[in-house]
């Protein structure tokens, strides 16, 4: 990996341990640890929208499959925090290992429809499971110390980007993905097989997201199936990573940084009106769709581009 | 090793009742141009979508240097050296020409470093290497068609089929791509076309496979099959061919 990413890396690091030296009001402290999750949640949604070309309306079951697993695991079989978040991730993996086999033969809207059908039906099971807590959710051991999940959330997001950096800007890995995205049967021509390939990236985007929901769970203290796996997560993921710029890891992670800390002084200061902020983020993504259909970064690092192709044209 | 590169035998690929190919057989020899030709319709494009993977033939084998491929995916043929090119083409639209390249040469050539340095020098040989950092989007039509081209090669196929990629293009790209063609060729790859256009067919091909109606009705020297009674009367009608 390059010098310059290194050095981002390094400076991103420095900034994440010092914060909560810093920022001593638990509030700004729990403000950008939330602004950190939506940073993975974006992040992991566009592996497999913008590089691969398949919109997962399901996505925050694996959020929620995640933090049912780590508070079953916590509560009725007493497992420790670390290993029960990892759990959660297995889960979620295994979910889209087992729902890539229906899904991933689909294409473009019959995909986004069947991963969101299926994440009702998730959500539907918590309702009605005993061990789930049914409709009233489950209570996980309360751990009141904003500082260590500050650093476990920060620290998790922080290894997914970097995962994530190796495995779809750096390996031939990306590249293959972003062809099957391109030309599926032309994809095909060259010796990629997309079934593999999507299989892989599915559950690539489905381990972090159940471990940041884990993470979530033992944080929050309280599940319940509207928080965690009702269509909000994936639906204010899906603006992050599209008003952020899909196709990128740098993208989404704008995209969550600014739309979080939007929707957090919306809650503080504007709580009389929360239901403007679902207004404004629906009106926020269609006019990004139509205005802006790169995302502010990808429309920012397009330019870039193109002004270095017009320089070294102009050099010859 | 005395195996033809490809044989066909008795290949039927039937849609409901329709016979797209029915009963086609030929061989293809090591080093050979063999040209496929015929009336639209006649199930050329079809028979190359069963020999390259994307169809399962209803009846028939396909033997590839003396393996049984039939029914075998376009990325295992593509692993074992069978490159393809598309009628209408297929580039990856947002990727640069030099990426399109690269994700083909990464079959032979797993790392990026590697892969990228053998792309380049395909796109030297197909002339498009100064293209290389434009998206694949911005090519007119014959950079498309060259780029199509570039990638089956990326692949390192032994055997190269081409779909019509003389179609769209002037006279002076026609020559081009004919010279590319034959360049190809001088590399020991052998060469399986479907062309309308006859010119073409004459001046590259060792031998003419002619299908009519999904069946095969002439093979044989390009000369031969252009004086054939069958083959003229399928592409001019009755009338003509008395």
């Amino acid at each position: 990996m390059g010098r310059k990413f290194y050095a981002s890396i390094s400076v991103v690091v420095l900034l994440f341990l010092v914060v909560p030296l810093v920022v001593h009001d638990t509030f700004y402290l729990r403000a950008v640890t939330e602004a950190i999750m939506w940073i993975g949640l974006a992040v992991t949604w566009d592996v497999l929208a913008g590089y691969t070309g398949y919109l997962n309306f399901g996505h925050g079951a694996f959020f929620g499959i995640g933090a049912y697993t780590t508070a079953i695991l916590m509560v009725h079989k007493g497992w420790p925090f670390f290993a029960a978040s990892i759990a959660g991730g297995a889960m979620a993996g295994l979910g889209a290992l087992i729902a890539g086999i229906p899904t991933l033969r689909l294409r473009g809207a019959y995909f986004a429809i069947a991963t969101w059908a299926l994440a009702r039906a998730i959500q539907q099971l918590a309702l009605i499971l005993d061990i789930t807590g049914g409709p009233d959710g489950m209570r996980l051991p309360p751990f009141l110390q904003p500082r260590f999940f500050f650093y476990v959330m920060g620290g998790t997001v922080l290894i997914i980007f970097i995962v994530f950096w190796y495995l779809f800007e750096v390996d031939p890995f990306g590249l293959k993905v972003k062809a099957i995205r391109e030309n599926e049967d032309g994809a095909m021509a060259m010796g990629l097989n997309p079934a593999r390939i999507k299989t892989k990236v599915f559950t690539i985007s489905a381990v972090p997201t159940g471990i940041i929901g884990g993470i979530y769970a033992y944080w929050i203290t309280y599940i319940d199936p509207p928080s965690t796996l009702g269509d909000l997560v994936t639906d204010q993921a899906v603006v992050m990573a599209v008003f952020g710029g899909l196709g990128t890891l740098i993208g989404p992670a704008i995209g969550a940084l600014i739309i979080s800390t939007f929707k957090i002084y919306f809650w503080a200061y504007l709580s009389d009106y929360q239901v403007l902020y679902l207004i404004i983020l629906g009106g926020l993504i269609a006019l990004s769709v139509v205005f802006m259909p790169d995302g502010l970064w990808g429309t920012v690092y397009g330019k870039i581009q193109n002004a270095r192709l017009a320089g070294s044209k102009e050099k010859r | 090793m005395g195996y033809p590169v490809l044989n066909v035998q008795s290949v039927t690929m039937a849609f409901g009742g329709l016979r797209a190919v029915d009963d086609v057989s030929f061989d293809v020899k090591p080093g050979e141009i063999v040209g496929l030709i015929g009336p639209n319709g006649a199930g050329k494009t079809t028979l190359f979508n069963v020999i390259s993977g994307y169809l399962k033939p209803t009846q028939g084998r396909i033997f590839f240097h003396g393996d049984d491929i039939t029914g075998k995916p376009p990325y295992d043929l593509a692993k074992i050296g069978i490159g393809r090119t598309f009628q209408i083409v297929k580039p990856f639209a947002g990727l640069s020409v030099l990426e399109n390249v690269m994700v083909a040469a990464l079959l032979k050539h797993p790392s990026k470093k590697n892969a990228e340095a053998n792309a380049r020098a395909v796109l030297e040989f197909t002339g498009l290497l100064d293209k290389a950092h434009m998206p694949a989007s911005s090519l007119t039509l014959p950079g498309r068609k060259r780029l199509e081209i570039a990638k089956a090669l990326a692949l390192e196929p032994s055997l190269l089929l081409l779909d019509e990629v003389m179609a769209g293009l002037n006279p002076t790209e026609v020559k081009e791509t004919t010279g590319l063609i034959q360049q190809v060729w001088d590399r020991g790859v052998t060469v399986l076309l479907i062309e309308h256009n006859m010119r073409v067919i004459m001046s590259l091909s060792h031998r003419v496979i002619v299908l009519n109606y999904g069946e095969k009705i002439a093979e044989g020297s390009p000369k031969e099959v252009a004086e054939n009674p069958l083959v003229i009367k399928a592409y001019l009608g009755e009338e003509m061919a008395v």
